[in-house]
């Protein structure tokens, strides 16, 4: 295929041809001026032709003899035409180039603005990829954008939720902060068909349904979806107003630009949720040295009654307070083993929330040795059980949750504590009800995270751990737990465990 | 002076080494109280103006750092030694700067509690700087 002539190189072939050697792209001037000596030479030429040709006729009889008048006229008029030919030849070619130097000019023009826009372009690219704060990064994309199109004023509109959000605005501010649903307005239209808009003249509700009309006049606007892989992010708008009208030109400017900006606003989004995260870490780690802190402190308290109460038993003198200190001995020792045992539980736990050789439990039978143990223990417990309920689970994590449970109700409840079993079909509910002040309806998740007694009461003894422990032995059973207000008032702490061949078929609390 | 048989306070919020305390203070010479929490311990320091007090820190109610706070602003206040398991070096500065004469770390070894009760009571009483305001003190910030 044979490739088209640039303009400069059909420049200098028709400068070639009017004899303007010298120049690869000659100035318009020298063309005018080669043209006005051609338009000179032709006058004079003719003049003299001319001349020649009435003298010619004036001075014919003397000079018959001499030569043939007529064939001397002859070649006069056809040196005439030859010239003539040649001159408008010329002229035509002087004509082409004169047209091509114009054009030249305009392409020149037009691609020096184009590089100006590209450079406005690089540099508002380079200005939002700078800022990683989402907030700085839309005021430099709207800067940008107002300046490369001379726009007055704009906004940029993010998407939220199926509905648009003027989240930075500049000459217009009775749009900060409004809201659009998809497919509203002109820029909901945008973000739904994710094509640019130009806008001339007025805009009615009509052509746009759901639009607002504006409290000031804009004789022009333009609005760009903002895309990043293929997902609209939202819009960006820009007015005109003082006679500036947009064209397609600077739409597909702003087009360009807003695929850049969509870029750097996922940018400072990856970023603020990176924040967000390492902020979680950081909370995390922070908690987690504290639960440190909580459990050397936790763990020393038994321990000091154990050791000082051995240190004296070994004190002749002291063999009267024998028992009592034996006593001491046993009672923080299983303290310990408690705490120790839900450290493990809970570690264990957060690595792998299943049990090892769940089998079936009379959990009936268990509440009423654990009720035996608090008895004993100077805590009464009021049992509600049949003679059998069996439910799936281990036996030694349902006494946990039972004991954690029980504990619970004595030290954040009031006495009386019901502990009751009901058989319900598919699963066995297990409830432990105090009647003490109740858990507020915006705790009743909370107090089953880790570190939630943290937050909280620093004065309360033991890990925080008892609620968490029991929350995660019942999902590994297959069960679920919630926390309710009482009959009377208090809390009721209600756990569903599977019965046989239908694990996970409990309820689910929710 | 040091009397022949002192008078301490045992601020201990567990049941079981108040006991343990008790015990072994009364054997070995000390006439002993008792306060299970920070408010018990500063209303019977006012009625019983025992010579030495033995302060745990984590306690209920007022905890073991407003009562050091507390007698710092009072005259003639009782000597202090601090029991607790809390045992950073930040704690014992803090400690030592809110006029606390010993801190012994839990778990303790019953001997080195009776010393520094007794050292307690050996050293002068701590100045009595009437205008610091109680409650304005390190450890308020949390």
């Amino acid at each position: 295929m044979r490739r088209e002539p640039t303009v400069s190189e059909r420049i200098s072939r028709e400068a070639r041809v009017v004899g303007l050697r010298g120049f690869t792209s000659p100035s318009l001037e020298a063309v005018e001026r080669r043209r006005m000596q051609l338009w000179i030479l032709a006058a004079v030429l003719l003049v003299a032709l001319s001349t020649g040709a009435v003298a010619l006729s004036l001075l014919d009889a003397p000079f018959t003899g001499s030569a043939n008048p007529g064939i001397l006229r002859l070649a006069i008029v056809l040196l005439s035409i030859a010239f003539c030919v040649y001159a408008i030849e010329k002229e035509l070619h002087l004509r082409r180039l004169a047209r091509l130097l114009v054009d030249e000019r305009v392409l020149t023009t037009a691609l020096s603005n184009r590089l100006h826009e590209v450079s406005l372009l690089l540099e508002a690219g380079k200005a939002m990829n700078s800022v990683l704060e989402l907030e700085v990064v839309l005021d430099v994309i709207l800067r940008g954008a107002l300046e490369l199109l001379s726009g007055t004023s704009g906004s940029v509109m993010l998407l939220d939720n199926a509905e648009l959000v003027a989240a930075s605005v500049r000459g217009n501010d009775r749009a900060r902060g409004r809201r659009v649903p998809l497919g509203e307005g002109i820029a909901g239209h945008v973000a739904l068909t994710r094509e640019p808009l130009l806008i001339e003249g007025p805009v009615t509700s009509e052509d746009f349904p759901g639009h607002e009309p504006r409290e000031q006049t804009v004789e022009s606007a333009m609005c760009a979806p903002l895309m990043h892989r293929g997902e609209v992010l939202g819009v960006l708008n820009v007015n005109a107003d003082h006679g500036r009208e947009f064209t397609e030109y600077d739409l597909r400017a702003l087009s360009l630009f807003a695929e850049q900006a969509a870029g750097a606003i996922a940018n400072a989004r990856l970023y603020e949720t990176e924040l967000q995260h390492v902020a979680k870490l950081l909370e995390l780690d922070r908690l987690k040295s504290e639960f440190v802190a909580l459990v050397s402190h936790e763990l020393r308290t038994p321990l000091t009654s154990i050791l000082a109460a051995a240190e004296t038993a070994r004190r002749p003198e002291l063999r009267d307070e024998l028992d009592e200190l034996i006593e001491i001995i046993v009672r923080q020792g299983r303290r310990l083993s408690t705490m120790v045992e839900d450290l493990l539980t809970a570690a264990r736990l957060e690595k792998d929330a299943t049990l090892p050789a769940v089998t079936d439990v009379d959990v009936a039978a268990l509440v009423r040795l654990a009720a035996r143990d608090f008895e004993v223990a100077g805590r009464p417990v009021v049992v509600v059980a049949p003679d059998e309920a069996v439910a799936r689970g281990t036996p030694d994590s349902l006494r946990r949750v039972i004991d954690n449970l029980v504990d619970n109700a004595h030290k954040y409840g009031a006495p009386p504590v019901r502990v009751v079993v009901e058989p319900r079909g598919g699963s066995v509910l297990l409830s432990v009800i105090d009647a003490g002040p109740g858990v507020p309806e915006d705790k009743r998740e909370w107090i089953f995270e880790r570190f939630a007694r943290m937050e909280d009461n620093r004065d309360d003894p033991g890990l925080g751990l008892g609620l968490p422990v029991v929350r995660g032995l019942v999902l590994a059973c297959g069960g679920a737990i919630r926390v309710e207000d009482g009959a009377g008032g208090g809390a009721a702490f209600r756990v569903w465990l599977p019965v046989s061949e239908r694990v996970g078929a409990g309820r689910q609390a929710t | 002076m040091i009397p022949r048989h002192p008078r301490v306070l045992i601020v201990e919020d567990e049941p079981d080494t108040l006991l343990v305390l008790r015990i072994n203070l009364d054997a070995a010479g000390f006439v002993t109280s008792l306060a299970a929490d920070g408010a018990t311990a500063l209303g019977r320091i006012e009625e019983e103006r025992p010579d030495v007090v033995l302060l745990d820190l984590m306690l209920p109610v007022v905890d073991g750092w407003s009562v050091l706070a507390d007698l710092r602003s009072r005259p003639a206040a009782p000597r202090v030694v601090v029991c607790s398991a809390k045992g950073s070096e930040r704690d014992f500065a803090q400690a030592e700067e809110m006029g606390a004469a010993a801190y012994v770390t839990k778990p303790f070894v019953l001997e080195d509690v009776v010393a520094a009760l007794w050292e307690a009571l050996i050293r002068p009483a701590p100045a009595w700087e009437p205008n610091r305001e109680p409650g304005l003190l390190p450890g308020w910030e949390g």
